[in-house]
């Protein structure tokens, strides 16, 4: 796979979309989206809720239409890139038939897919071979999630798409189901997924796309999003008096936040800062001439990231 | 066809499920046989008809049993998977968006066959009712075809309401056309004012055909033509609400 980012420039998209657009009366869902995924990506889809992450699903897999814009699957329409089976998908808001066995489902997604797998594989690799005769409408949460993983993987579809896929599932279930899904994307699947859980995201996607409001905040590794917010917090503590004004002028802050520390002394502060060249900053910081104790220079998680991103878009469209 | 291919997964797990269903086949299969042997004990002919009771009740609760199966199932599921998703869910597939209505149409069928044939035997081995080979073998076929038609309209129900709306309207409907088509007593003990309107529906042709077929004719054309227009009505319903459906979803 040494020649991945050459194949990725040359192939078709997996997926495209190019000025999207979808409104619900008023409330603009997508707004103006445009993306492009490549063959082999591993790629999360990250906002909060409203962010427009379903609609962006369900206007890729051909459930809504576009208003505006256009939305290409390999190189053709949603439902075609389905009808060729070349894409698997679970949705949260996908149902499962009642008073049916999980085998015989499961059975029902193989014969529905042009390239199926055979039923007792799909069944072993998605964890499920002891509820196999299990009814359907009898089925756990965390267990109704295995089978839907089940029919998103029924045959040998080129990209995978996932809603919130772990939703329901307890830690070890959850780390049970991402390993199953690293082996799909380690045979040169494409894999998309909507999540929640910042650290899934930043555990398991080589590509991050932020959505806030319909359109994309961010795109990049989860490297790159969190040096987008402000790469690293530094803290110190500051005896006796302190002047605010030089430690606010300090380089590459993105944030600062003073605090008293509640020290015996009465007098001492914290400082909180954020900022994009830690380096610099700290070196700066000496400069100054004062003496901080306690420092600690730590990465920023992709969660904060997150949030410092969505809160800074938040205060630019209030003003 | 691909297509047709893939459909055949579906229809396959809607007729085991349909058969595993004892509760729905048992007032499907069981329910209308019951009725004949409650009613068809008086004897003497049905007015207009010179048909015996027996023999008009046969017909009558044959296309009863048909209509439960095919209408009562296919509407609630219909609207029951719309809701939580399995729709959704295989709009996913391959499977043609006709796929499913189709599918759960050959639930439906699989389930009236049985309906109409155990009235039959019923009729046959506890009533003495004794008909030529070729009108037995019409009468299940003209019934089997005829509830086409009923269960196009339980898809545009199922379509068409949703949540707690559909249990209701499905009966109301299912008991109206039961009773004001004259399946349950002949529409000729109704009055006039009554029997005008109850002609006009497709039930009541529905069961004309199975009658013209007892007395040895062939099916009248205006009931022929009036079950071909609720068909298509139905069925073009259907398609119409489903198309609404699909761009919501």
């Amino acid at each position: 796979m040494g020649g991945m980012t050459t194949t990725a420039v040359t192939a078709t998209p997996v997926v495209g979309f190019e000025q999207v657009t979808k409104s619900y009366g008023s409330v603009r869902a997508v707004d103006g989206l445009s993306l492009v995924l490549r063959p082999g990506e591993t790629v999360a889809l990250l906002g909060p809720n409203g962010a427009g992450k379903s609609t962006t699903l369900d206007l890729l897999l051909g459930l809504k239409q576009a208003d505006t814009g256009k939305v290409e699957v390999f190189g053709t329409s949603p439902r075609g890139a389905i009808v060729a089976g070349r894409v698997g998908a679970m949705l949260q808001s996908g149902g499962l038939m009642d008073e049916v066995t999980v085998g015989e489902l499961v059975k029902l997604a193989c014969d529905l897919h042009p390239k199926p797998y055979k039923v007792a594989d799909v069944i072993a690799r998605a964890g499920i071979a002891q509820i196999a005769d299990r009814k359907v409408n009898k089925l756990s949460g965390g267990q109704a999630q295995r089978v839907r993983f089940a029919l998103a993987t029924a045959g040998d579809s080129d990209l995978i798409v996932l809603d919130e896929p772990t939703t329901g599932m307890d830690v070890s279930a959850r780390q049970a189901f991402w390993a199953t899904m690293r082996e799909q994307a380690d045979q040169g699947r494409t894999v998309l997924f909507a999540t929640h859980y910042l650290e899934e995201a930043d555990a398991i996607a080589d590509r991050v796309l932020v959505l806030h409001r319909g359109r994309l905040l961010a795109d990049g590794t989860s490297a790159e999003i969190k040096a987008k917010a402000g790469a690293r917090r530094i803290a110190f503590d500051l005896d006796g008096e302190i002047d605010e004004a030089p430690i606010r002028s300090l380089p590459f802050l993105t944030s600062v936040t003073v605090s008293n520390s509640g020290s015996a002394a009465g007098s001492g502060h914290t400082i909180r800062i954020q900022s994009t060249d830690a380096d610099a900053t700290v070196h700066a910081l000496y400069g100054l001439g004062v003496y901080p104790r306690n420092l600690e220079v730590a990465g920023l998680g992709l969660e904060q990231a997150f949030v410092a991103i969505t809160e800074a878009e938040e205060a630019k469209q209030s003003c | 066809m691909l297509s047709t291919f893939a459909s055949r997964g579906l229809i396959k797990l809607e007729l085991t499920r349909a058969l595993r269903n004892r509760k729905f086949l048992f007032f499907s299969v069981i329910y209308p046989s019951v009725i004949f042997l409650l009613v068809s004990n008086q004897t003497g002919t049905v007015d207009g008809t010179g048909l015996s009771i027996a023999k008009y009740v046969m017909v009558s609760m044959a296309s009863f049993g048909a209509l439960t199966a095919v209408l009562m199932g296919n509407s609630e599921r219909i609207a029951k998977e719309r809701e939580n998703g399995w729709v959704r869910q295989l709009r996913l597939t391959p499977l043609p968006g006709r796929g499913y209505v189709l599918a759960k149409t050959a639930g439906a069928a699989v389930v009236s066959l049985p309906s109409i044939v155990v009235v039959f035997i019923v009729a046959a081995v506890l009533k003495d009712v004794r008909l030529d080979a070729w009108q037995w073998l019409a009468l299940t076929g003209a019934i089997w075809a005829g509830s086409l038609v009923f269960a196009a309209l339980g898809v545009a129900i199922g379509y068409l309401a949703s949540g707690d709306a559909v249990r209701p309207i499905t009966m109301i409907v299912y008991f109206g056309l039961s009773i004001l088509g004259g399946l349950w007593f002949p529409s000729t003990t109704f009055p006039t004012w009554l029997q005008d309107i109850a002609k006009w529906l497709p039930t009541h042709a529905y069961a004309a055909l199975g009658q013209a077929i007892e007395q040895s004719q062939s099916p009248h054309a205006k009931d022929v033509t009036l079950l071909v227009v609720y068909f298509a009505l139905f069925a073009g319903g259907a398609a119409w609400l489903y198309r609404k459906d699909t761009l919501k979803a």
